[in-house]
């Protein structure tokens, strides 16, 4: 069962405050990583029915050539095929509680679903506006210009596509473990918290209570 | 267009004389698919016959095909089809093939081919992002290398960009000349035809999506059947070692994962162990390329494997050779396959040998000048000519003193892989008589220094024809592979056929296999070929149709057909639908192998109407379908269809072309193609040209 905090029945749209983690998550093994980008691929085309690496829910495209710190070490001092020829994936850490792109957006489209845990875009509730790319620190929140809506990693159900098509065994689904600490951001986040989600959380924070 | 999967339904037109930047509907080429297809098209209905490729008139058309940048296994290749300057005595169509992540990126963006055509007056290059083309000053990229051009491009349109750039060499109209993209994926041969048009690169940027037809389960069931039946690179289904999962096991397979070999500069190390054919999850480890193409001193040298878009099979060598840095001042990273590793043929041998140290880095840093200059070694004849023209005395003879002494030859004497920068600097810049004559081509090299006949008819220096070498000939599949290697204007690079023979069964199950194929006299063992007969023509047929098919969906024919399995359940038999299946499902436009190949015959045929069209005569037979003697002549001491060689026999040749054009539907007697075959095909308007120009046969 999903656990809200007590508090949200009375919020506008319950639901975007996540509190429980996610049961799985996928790892990378960068060493492992041979370029084929056949994730990107299984992810968008399994889903959506098409082949689109810029709305994959895990990413290989933007580190390929140079890393994910782009050429700022040189050429062939960086990372990537032009670099050390050390492939990067990212992947989706299905943050725990306060979850980023959930508490930024304002309309609470990102809910957990409760068969896996997983922090999932709510399609009917997303209305397009892109806050939560840029609240995710690591630049994983995708948008489907197609659609004008927000994505991000669902798990595939409990069955992620990027896991079973990678060649070399480079990505696994395992328990979900904390790793939000451990791995380097991409991007200084636009930081927004609507005022009923602070209120939200001085409700169980306030030393006052 | 729309209606379909697969095509993204704009093909972009870029004119660098008036700066014109248009779209076009794919549709009009739907019936050539994509790649080749549509570049014959184009060069057929725009370019005029005789086109030089230096010409304003000459256009580049490069792009993928329907299943370029999906999932379908192996679909990440590109094909540049222009006027191909390397064609000795007269230029002719021919077509540049990558791999690499450039095709598929272009799809994303939008296109399924860009035309290139006109020529701009100061050195531009085009960027795409998405629907947004501009024709952009190149002028500071002009006189870098690949490696630097990428780098500022990339830093220009962002990090993700993928660039199909040419270097020096290109820009110097040296003919023997590459576009490059993603590190190591190079197009051999079309780079001076940018240069000519002082184009720089092509870079792209996609954040759109192609379209798969079929529903996502029966997609992703087709792709684990296409993988179940996949082998090792080049499609070799036993292991090089005994493995207890397999009946079979060939030396020469590139299956040559196994117990205790490692990816040993990965870090930590990995195993690449035991591959087996359901393990799909390891199928990327199952090609362990270092080795196979280095020799076992390469193991700890090697990061990982890589390679094209959507290709499981990984079959670039990714190595770190740290010495080569403060030795000769190149990076120590280094990413080829095959021949692009082969900066080791310039050098008789080495001071630690032929397999140690010092021949890894003859390979890296030949790879870095080769691929940063953009200079093309031709499958090595660049090489092969060197060696040749060194050891019989043609440097010395053809160079002033004063050029020649100006070259450290002590460094090529010592086995120095310093020697490299030198020869390909000379090459790229066009400097001296020797960067000039190397540069010119096989063709033009052995012209310009009137070379004799013991150039051509040398076993060593495996010259063929027109300017290029032979590629998988008699070597590999007798009478086959001989009228494999006679069609085309370049050297064939077709691979159905070897692949095929060296798939690591055992004679007898190919013959099981090709007898529901094309019969079972298709296929002989190596160095004990049969006479001509029927089978070898159908093979032959089917070699080149699917060559010239996947070059236009595009799949790789480094890895398809797939007609052979890993299976012993299926008695190692494939599907020889496969490439049906795929396109069927993607598109939705729904054809069996059958009326692929119909179409395959379109394109290929397209092909010979180019060259005939260019040529200015229908007699291919003697004229352009022509054979080395060494292939009839030596070794001298053996006779042709006797254990022990692969010598042909010059009648029995002159049977196998008859059979070949007949099973074509061409006239037996020139071998160009009827107008009956032309209707037949959809090509009446190809028909009626010819005819007018009197071009068809009577």
């Amino acid at each position: 069962m999903p656990l809200y905090g007590a508090w949200s029945a009375l919020l506008p749209d319950s639901g975007e405050v996540i509190l429980e983690n996610a049961k799985g998550m996928i790892v990378a093994d960068s060493t492992r990583c041979v370029g084929c980008k056949l994730c990107e691929l299984a992810c968008t085309e399994f889903n959506e029915g098409r082949s689109q690496p810029s709305l994959a829910r895990v990413k290989i495209s933007r580190n390929y050539n140079f890393g994910p710190r782009g050429q700022q070490a040189g050429f062939n001092r960086g990372m990537g095929e032009f670099g050390n020829l050390r492939l990067v994936q990212d992947v989706c850490l299905q943050c725990p509680h306060p979850v980023p792109c959930a508490t930024a957006c304002p309309y609470g489209a990102i809910v957990m679903d409760p068969k896996t845990g997983a922090r999932v875009v709510d399609q009917k509730k997303c209305r397009g506006c892109r806050v939560c790319q840029r609240a995710c620190p690591w630049e994983m929140t995708t948008f489907n210009e197609t659609t004008a809506k927000a994505s991000k990693c669902f798990l595939c159900n409990g069955e992620p596509e990027c896991v079973a098509v990678c060649p070399t065994g480079a990505l696994r689904f395992v328990s979900w473990n904390n790793l939000t600490k451990a791995v380097p951001v991409r991007q200084a986040i636009l930081p927004v918290t609507k005022d009923y989600v602070s209120a939200g959380c001085s409700n169980c924070h306030s030393k006052r209570r | 267009m729309q209606s379909y999967g697969g095509w993204t339904g704009k093909t972009l037109r870029v004119n660098l004389s008036t700066g014109k930047i248009s779209q076009e509907d794919t549709a009009r080429y739907k019936e050539y698919l994509g790649g080749t297809g549509v570049g014959y098209r184009v060069l057929w209905d725009e370019v005029p016959a005789k086109t030089r490729s230096f010409d304003e008139a000459n256009k580049i058309v490069m792009g993928g095909g329907p299943l370029t940048g999906t999932s379908a296994p192996c679909g990440g290749r590109t094909s540049i089809t222009t006027i191909f300057p390397c064609v000795y005595p007269t230029e002719l169509v021919g077509t540049g093939h990558m791999g690499g992540h450039w095709g598929a990126e272009l799809k994303y963006a939008g296109w399924d081919n860009v035309i290139v055509e006109g020529k701009s007056d100061k050195p531009v290059y085009i960027a795409i992002s998405d629907d947004r083309v501009e024709i952009r000053d190149a002028s500071h990229l002009w006189r870098n290398g690949i490696y630097r051009a990428t780098a500022s491009i990339c830093q220009e349109m962002g990090p993700e960009t993928q660039v199909a750039a040419i270097g020096q060499a290109g820009e110097n109209l040296v003919r023997m000349s590459v576009v490059m993209n993603a590190f190591s994926h190079s197009a051999g041969g079309v780079g001076s035809v940018f240069g000519s048009k002082k184009l720089k690169a092509v870079a792209v940027r996609g954040s759109g999506s192609i379209k798969i037809a079929a529903n996502a389960q029966e997609w992703k069931k087709l792709r684990r059947y296409v993988l179940s039946l996949m082998g090792g690179n080049n499609q070799h289904v036993v292991p090089s070692t005994p493995q207890p999962w397999s009946e079979f096991s060939a030396p020469r397979s590139r299956w040559t994962a196994r117990k205790g070999l490692f990816w040993g500069a990965a870090n930590p190390v990995i195993e690449t162990g035991e591959c087996r054919p359901e393990e799909l999850n390891r199928i990327g480890f199952r090609t362990m390329k270092a080795t196979y193409d280095l020799g076992p001193e390469a193991e700890k040298h090697t990061v990982r494997m890589g390679g094209c878009a959507s290709c499981p099979i990984r079959c670039h060598s990714q190595i770190d050779v740290p010495s080569v840095e403060a030795k000769y001042g190149v990076s120590r990273y280094a990413a080829s396959t095959c021949v692009g590793w082969n900066g080791r043929m310039y050098f008789k041998s080495f001071p630690d040998g032929p397999a140690g140290t010092t021949s890894i880095e003859a390979a890296v840093v030949g790879k870095h000048m080769a691929d940063d200059y953009g200079v093309w070694t031709c499958y090595s004849q660049l090489q092969r000519d060197f060696r040749w023209a060194y050891e019989n005395g043609f440097i010395k003879a053809n160079l002033p003193a004063e050029e020649y002494k100006s070259i450290d030859w002590s460094k090529c004497e010592a086995g120095d892989p310093g020697f490299l920068k030198e020869l390909y600097r000379r090459i790229a810049l066009r400097e001296g008589e020797f960067g000039i004559a190397f540069g010119e081509g096989p063709g033009y090299l052995a012209a310009r220094w009137q070379f004799p006949q013991s150039y051509f008819n040398s076993e060593a220096t495996h010259y063929w024809k027109m300017g290029h070498p032979g590629h998988h000939a008699n070597e590999d599949a007798g009478q086959a592979g001989v009228l494999i290697n006679l069609i085309y204007n370049r050297d064939a690079q077709c691979h159905s056929h070897s692949n095929f023979v060296r798939n690591g069964l055992p004679t007898s199950i190919q013959k099981q296999l090709a007898e529901k194929l094309w019969g079972s006299g298709a296929v002989d063992d190596v160095q004990n070929f049969t006479r001509m007969n029927p089978d070898k023509a159908k093979f032959a047929v089917w070699a080149l149709l699917r060559k010239e098919l996947h070059d236009s969906l595009t799949l790789c024919n480094w890895m398809y057909p797939m007609v052979a399995s890993p299976l012993k359940s299926r008695n190692y038999e494939g599907d020889n639908g496969i490439e049906a299946q795929l396109y069927s499902l993607v598109t939705g436009d729904r054809k069996d192998a059958a009326e692929l190949d119909l179409v395959a015959e379109r394109i290929f045929n397209l092909h010979r109407a180019l060259t005939i069209r260019d040529m200015g005569t229908a007699e291919m037979r003697t004229v352009h379908d022509v054979i080395p003697d060494r292939i009839f002549d030596l070794p001298e001491n053996k006779q042709p269809f006797t254990p022990g060689t692969n010598k042909m026999d010059r009648e029995d040749m002159e049977t196998a072309k008859d059979l070949f054009y007949q099973a074509l539907g061409w006239d037996r007697k020139t071998g160009a193609p009827t107008r009956a075959t032309l209707e037949r095909l959809g090509l009446k308007d190809v028909a009626e040209k010819l005819a007018g120009m009197g071009l068809l046969p009577v």
